[in-house]
C-alpha cells in the first residue's frame, strides 16, 4: 500500500493572534429534575475526575516562561512526563507552570528521542514539599470507543497555566505511525484519539475516565487540513513509557530496539499475511540464538506477529538491550528463544541496502548534544550534569546510589574485602563433584587471582591474562572466573572497583531459570523486573540485575567481549553468612546452554 | 511514496521523505469492555465499534498521485461481499482490492456507479469464481434497504463514524471511530464544483471532523448501530475556508430532469422533459441484482481535466481552429514534441473542430495521468503524438488568509 500523509508533531506554534468572538450565553434554566439522573451522574463524575488531576498538569515553558508544550507530574518529587520534541525547544532547564499559577524551575532528567518522551523534574519552592501527581493507568486495557480526557495548554492560551481540557473518544489502539522527520519520533503501539489536541498540547496527558494516565499526547494527522486538530490525534501509550521509565529516571539517553534481523511479509498479495525473517545480521544476538532466514515469526514478546505494523508495534515499545522472548516456526517445529535487542539508532547508522524486508527509516543524524544550559535558573543548573550516553548524569548517580543503598540492606561487604573461599559441590550434568572457589583480591604487590576447582583446578589472573580464550575459562562457561572476580569486587569495593563505568542501567527484565532445574514451559513466564547496574573494569563489562521488589542481586552478565555471548550467573538460595546474605545456589549459563550449578555449603570471608 | 513532514513552531524544521510500504494484518481482538453509557438504552461505543467494524472494508484502488488518495472505505451490504462506497476515482482500476475486518485481502470489481448519488456498488471477486457465482463468505453486513425505511436521524442526535481516515488501518486493524452529533439535515447548495460534488440531495452535516482523506465510503451509524448514511468526500467551503463534514443518507433521493423522446399525437418524435427520482435503496437493491441502469444524461459539466501545457492562438471566433501558438516549457505537450503552428485535428480519434471543442474534450475525458493520442497537421503531413497529461500546476497562493501558521492553503 502506498501511504501519503503529513504527520505533524504538536509543538507549539509561534504566538498566534486570535480573533475573539464574543458569544452571549444564557445559562440553562432547567432544574436537575428535568434531566436524566444518569446524565447528571456522568457529568458529576467527569467534573470530579478533572478536578482530581487538574493540579498535576504542567505547562512546559522555555526558561523565560514562553509557552512550548504540556506535561504531567507522575511523582510527588516533581517528576513530570512530556514530549522529547517539547524539551528539544526548551533546552535542559525549562520552566514549568502549574494550574495554581506558579511557574517552577525545572531540569531535564531523561529523554527518549525515538519514542518522543522526556522526563523533567520540577524544583519545589519549599524544600521537600510534595507535588500533586497522577497515577499511571494500564493502556493495554484501553478500547476503541472509550471516553478520554486530554489536558494541557494548547496555543498557550492560559496565561495563568490553568490547563485546557478536551473530551472525546478513543478512535483506535495499537496504531503505528512511522517516524516523523529523521528517524526519530516514531509512534508505535500508540492510541489514536478524536479528543481534540492542538499545538501546545504536545507532552500533555491523556486520561481514562478514572483519571489514570493512559498516554502522552504528541502528534496528529493533518495533511491539507492545516496544523490544527483534524479529528485524528495520537498519544504515546503509557505502557510503552513504563518500559523506558527506569531509564528516564536514571537520566539515560535511551534508545529503541531492532531485532537485528530484517523481517517482512512472505507475500504482499496473499489473502493472509505471514511475517518471515528475510536476513539476520551476524553480529546480532538473534543470529547467535539461532534465528534463520525463512523462519516465520509466530509470537514476539508474548504477542502474535501477523503484520508489518504489528511487528513494528511490538518491537517499538522496548528499549535497546532488553531480552524479549521470540517464538518462530521452522518447518513444522516451533522454537522459542530469548533475544537481546540491538540498538535502533546505533544500528540504523549502518545502512543495510540489501534488505528487502519492511522499509527502514532513513539514517538519523547524529543529533547535536543537548546544548549547555542557557538562561535557565542557576538553582536548576545544579541538577544538570551532561555526560556522553546520558541526558543528565546527575540523576543517574542519584538513582544508582539509591539502588546500591537499598541493596546494602542484604549485606555490607566492605569490611570483608580480603580473600574469599567458597566450598561445596558442582553439577554439570554428566560431571559432578566437589568444588572450591578462591577469590583473592589484589593484596600488597600481588595481582588478584581466581582459583576454581571443579575436580581439576582452573586459575585466572584477571588483570594479567590478555588471551580472550583463557579469560573465558573454565571452558564452556563464557568466563565464570572473570565473572566471580567482578562479583567479589562489586560487593567489597563498590564504585571504587570500577574505574571505567559505574552507572545505573535503567530497568530491564531478567529471566532466572527454575531453581529445581526443570525446563521452563515458557521463557516469558520466567520474567522478573529488575533495576540494572552497569560496570566496567579493565575491558570487561558487567550488567547486574537487582530485583525491583527487594533489591536483591538476582544475577549478572559478564561480557568478556562486547557483542558476544556473556557468562550468565544466576543467584538463589540466599542465606546469611556472618550477618551478610550470600547466594548458596549459583547457576551458570553460556549461550543457550547451562554450564553448571554450583551449590555452596560454606563461605569463608577474609578481612583485608 | 509518502511525504512525512515535521512541522514545529509553524515552520518546517526538517522534512524527510520516507518510503513506507505498509502491509498490515493485526490480530489483536478488540475486547468488549462495558463503559458507562450516556443513557441506559444505548450500546456502549466499544461494542458498537467492534460490531460495525465487521461490516466494513478498507478499499484500495487507483490514485496515489496529486491529491488523490488510493485508499478509501466501504460498507458491506450483502453476505456475499457487495460493498457500497463513494463513486470516486479510486474505482478507476482493474486492480481493486479490499481488506476485510479479519485481515483477508481480496479482489473486488465495480458493479455499478450512480454519479447522481455519488455512490458505487463493488463486489468481492474470489479467485476461481465468477463475480455473480454464489460464495461462502457469509459476511456480516448492513441491510441498507431496511435501514432506508427508518426515519432520518434528527438534528442533535448522537452519531458515530467508522472510516479508514488517513489510511491508518490496514488488513485486520480496525477502522477509526469518531463521534459527534448531527448539526443539520440539508442540501449542500454552495458546492464547489459539480465534478467534485455531483450529489444534489439532502445530507447529514456533522460536527465531528469525519471527512478526511480515505474516509469517503465510511459508515455513519446511530447509537444503536443502525446505518444512517455514507461518509462523503472531502469538500471545502470556499467562503469560510472550512471543511465540510457530511454523509449521504441511506434514504437519499435525487430528482432529475431528463429529456425523453416520445411520439406526439401525430406520431412525430418530440422531446419532453420529465422528472425521474433516483433513490439509494433502489440503486442498492437493483444494483446488487445487476438490474440497475444509471440514468443517461446529457454530457455533464466536468472538471478541468488533465494538464497539457498547450497555448492556443487567441480564441476570437466561434470556431477558432485549434492552432498551437506555443507550448509551456517542460509541460507534457513540450515533452511530447508538440510545436507552434501545429493544428490539432483529432484527439483519440475524435475530430477537433475548434479550440473550444478541444478544451471540452479534455475536460470531459481526462484527468492527470491520462494518456491521449493527438493527431496534428504539421505543414503537409499528419503526425500522431502521444501525450501523458499531468496534474495542473499549482496556482500562486493568494496572500495570507488564515491566521494559523502552517495551515495549508487550498
Amino acid at each position: 500500500m502506498i501511504r501519503c500523509g503529513f504527520q505533524v508533531v504538536l509543538a507549539l506554534a509561534v504566538p498566534v493572534a486570535f480573533g475573539l468572538g464574543l458569544l452571549s450565553f444564557h445559562p440553562a434554566t432547567a432544574t436537575s429534575a428535568d434531566i436524566d439522573k444518569t446524565v447528571l451522574d456522568a457529568q458529576a463524575e467527569r467534573i470530579a475526575v478533572i478536578k482530581k488531576v487538574h493540579p498535576a498538569i504542567v505547562a512546559v515553558c522555555k526558561p523565560g516562561g514562553e509557552g512550548s508544550g504540556s506535561g504531567v507530574i507522575i511523582h510527588p518529587d516533581g517528576y513530570a512526563l512530556t514530549n522529547y520534541h517539547v524539551v528539544a525547544s526548551t533546552g535542559p532547564l525549562p520552566s514549568a507552570g502549574l494550574a495554581d499559577g506558579v511557574l517552577y524551575d525545572a531540569v531535564l532528567v531523561g529523554q527518549d528521542k525515538v519514542g518522543d518522551v522526556a522526563l523533567i523534574k520540577l524544583l519545589p519552592k519549599v524544600k521537600d514539599k510534595p507535588f500533586p501527581f497522577v497515577t499511571l493507568g494500564d493502556s493495554d486495557t484501553v478500547k476503541i470507543g472509550d471516553w478520554s480526557l486530554a489536558m494541557g495548554n494548547p496555543f498557550s492560551l492560559a496565561m495563568d497555566f490553568s490547563p485546557t481540557v478536551t473530551y472525546g473518544i478513543v478512535s483506535g489502539v495499537n496504531r503505528y505511525q512511522p517516524p516523523a522527520g529523521s528517524g526519530i519520533l516514531e509512534y508505535t503501539d500508540c492510541i489514536q484519539i478524536e479528543t481534540s489536541i492542538n499545538p501546545g498540547n504536545s507532552g500533555g496527558p491523556l486520561f481514562n475516565m478514572k483519571g489514570e494516565l493512559i498516554g502522552i499526547n504528541g502528534r496528529g494527522s493533518f495533511e491539507k487540513r492545516g496544523r490544527v486538530n483534524s479529528g485524528v490525534g495520537y498519544a504515546i501509550s503509557i505502557n510503552q513509557i513504563k518500559n523506558f521509565l527506569g531509564h528516564l529516571y536514571a537520566g539515560i539517553e535511551t534508545d529503541h530496539a531492532t531485532l537485528g534481523a530484517a523481517v517482512g511479509t512472505k507475500s504482499e498479495d496473499a489473502p493472509l499475511t505471514q511475517m518471515v525473517v528475510k536476513q539476520v545480521l551476524e553480529e546480532s544476538d538473534a543470529f547467535r540464538r539461532g534465528l534463520k532466514e525463512g523462519d516465520q515469526l509466530v509470537r514476539f514478546a508474548g504477542r502474535a506477529v501477523t503484520s508489518t505494523n504489528q511487528y513494528k508495534n511490538i518491537l517499538g515499545i522496548y528499549p535497546k538491550g532488553w531480552r524479549v522472548p521470540l517464538a518462530v516456526r521452522r518447518d513444522n517445529e516451533q522454537i522459542e528463544m530469548l533475544v537481546r535487542l540491538m540498538g535502533y539508532i546505533a544500528t540504523e547508522k549502518e545502512p543495510q541496502p540489501k534488505l528487502d524486508g519492511p522499509p527502514m527509516p532513513p539514517v538519523p543524524p547524529k543529533g547535536p548534544p543537548m546544548p549547555l544550559p542557557q538562561g535557565g535558573s542557576t538553582e536548576a543548573a545544579k541538577f544538570f550534569k551532561p555526560k556522553k550516553g546520558y541526558t543528565n548524569f546527575y540523576f543517574n548517580e542519584l538513582e544508582r546510589d539509591k539502588l546500591l543503598a537499598a541493596a546494602k540492606k542484604h549485606g555490607e561487604f566492605a569490611a570483608v574485602a580480603g580473600p574469599w573461599v567458597a566450598e561445596g559441590s558442582y553439577d554439570m550434568g554428566e560431571r559432578k563433584g566437589t568444588l572450591r572457589l578462591d577469590l583473592i583480591p589484589a593484596l600488597n604487590d600481588a595481582d588478584p587471582l581466581v582459583k576454581l576447582k571443579l575436580n581439576i583446578e582452573n586459575k585466572l589472573s584477571p588483570l594479567k591474562e590478555t588471551d580472550v580464550t583463557l579469560q573465558r575459562e573454565p571452558l564452556g562457561s563464557g568466563g565464570l572466573m572473570m565473572a566471580l572476580y567482578h562479583w567479589h569486587r562489586l560487593l567489597t569495593l563498590g564504585q571504587s572497583g570500577f574505574e571505567a563505568e559505574f552507572a545505573h542501567g535503567g530497568h530491564e527484565p531478567f529471566y532466572p531459570y527454575p531453581i529445581d532445574g526443570s525446563t521452563p514451559k515458557s521463557l516469558a513466564a520466567l520474567r522478573v523486573d529488575c533495576d540494572v547496574l552497569r560496570t566496567k573494569h579493565g575491558s570487561t563489562e558487567c550488567k547486574w540485575y537487582y530485583s525491583q521488589d527487594d533489591h536483591r542481586l538476582l544475577g549478572f552478565e559478564t561480557y568478556i567481549v562486547k557483542d558476544e555471548d556473556p557468562c550468565e550467573v544466576y543467584f538463589s538460595d540466599y542465606r546469611p553468612v556472618e550477618g551478610r546474605e550470600l547466594p548458596h545456589r549459583i547457576e551458570v549459563r553460556y549461550g543457550d546452554k547451562r554450564y553448571g550449578i554450583l551449590t555452596i555449603s560454606k563461605y569463608t570471608l577474609g578481612k583485608k | 511514496m509518502s511525504f512525512t513532514g515535521l512541522f514545529k513552531r509553524g515552520l518546517v524544521h526538517g522534512t524527510g521523505i520516507i518510503m513506507s510500504i505498509r502491509s498490515g494484518l493485526f490480530l489483536c481482538a478488540i475486547g468488549v469492555a462495558l463503559v458507562p453509557t450516556q443513557t441506559q438504552a444505548d450500546e456502549p461505543f466499544t461494542v458498537l465499534a467492534e460490531k460495525t467494524n465487521q461490516k466494513m472494508v478498507k478499499v484500495f484502488g487507483a490514485g496515489g498521485f496529486a491529491r488523490l488518495n488510493n485508499y478509501g472505505t466501504g460498507i458491506l451490504i450483502s453476505k456475499d461481499g457487495h460493498i457500497l462506497t463513494v463513486a470516486s476515482q479510486l474505482l478507476d482500476t482493474s486492480d481493486l482490492v479490499v481488506h476485510l475486518y479479519d485481515g483477508q485481502r481480496l479482489r473486488a470489481q465495480v458493479l455499478v456507479v450512480e454519479p447522481e448519488l455519488d455512490a458505487a456498488i463493488i463486489k468481492i471477486r474470489l479467485d476461481g469464481k465468477k463475480i455473480d457465482e454464489p460464495n461462502d463468505l457469509n459476511l456480516d453486513y448492513f441491510d441498507l434497504v431496511a435501514a432506508a425505511k427508518r426515519p432520518p436521524a434528527q438534528v442533535g442526535d448522537w452519531i458515530l463514524a467508522l472510516t479508514n481516515t488517513f489510511e491508518i488501518a490496514l488488513r485486520d486493524e480496525p477502522l477509526s471511530l469518531q463521534r459527534g452529533v448531527i448539526m443539520a439535515y440539508t442540501k449542500l447548495a454552495g458546492r464547489r464544483g459539480v465534478f467534485d460534488f455531483p450529489y444534489t440531495g439532502d445530507v447529514y452535516v456533522l460536527d465531528a471532523i469525519t471527512n478526511n482523506p480515505g474516509a469517503a465510503g465510511g459508515a455513519l451509524i446511530d447509537r444503536n448501530g443502525n446505518l444512517l448514511g455514507v461518509i462523503g468526500r472531502e469538500i471545502k467551503n470556499s467562503l469560510s475556508d472550512t471543511w465540510m463534514n457530511y454523509a449521504i443518507p441511506v434514504s437519499a433521493k435525487v430528482d432529475l430532469k431528463v429529456k425523453e423522446t416520445v411520439q406526439d399525437k401525430d406520431g412525430k418524435p418530440t422531446e419532453v422533459e420529465k422528472t425521474v427520482t433516483i433513490s439509494m435503496p433502489e440503486f442498492v437493491e437493483l444494483g446488487m441484482q445487476g438490474k440497475y441502469k444509471p440514468i443517461k444524461r446529457e454530457t455533464r459539466p466536468t472538471g478541468e481535466g488533465g494538464y497539457h501545457g498547450i497555448i492556443f492562438v487567441p480564441n476570437v471566433l466561434e470556431r477558432t481552429p485549434a492552432y498551437v501558438e506555443d507550448v509551456v516549457p517542460d509541460s507534457p505537450a513540450a515533452k511530447a514534441g508538440i510545436r507552434p503552428d501545429d493544428l490539432i485535428s483529432f484527439v483519440d480519434g475524435e475530430p477537433i473542430v475548434s479550440i473550444k471543442a478541444f478544451h471540452e474534450w479534455i475536460r470531459a475525458n481526462t484527468r492527470a495521468d491520462s494518456v491521449i493520442r493527438v493527431e496534428v497537421r504539421r505543414g503537409e503531413s499528419l503526425q500522431t503524438i502521444e501525450l501523458r497529461l499531468a496534474p495542473h500546476p499549482a496556482k500562486p497562493e493568494p496572500p495570507v488568509k488564515s491566521q494559523l501558521p502552517g495551515t495549508k492553503m487550498q
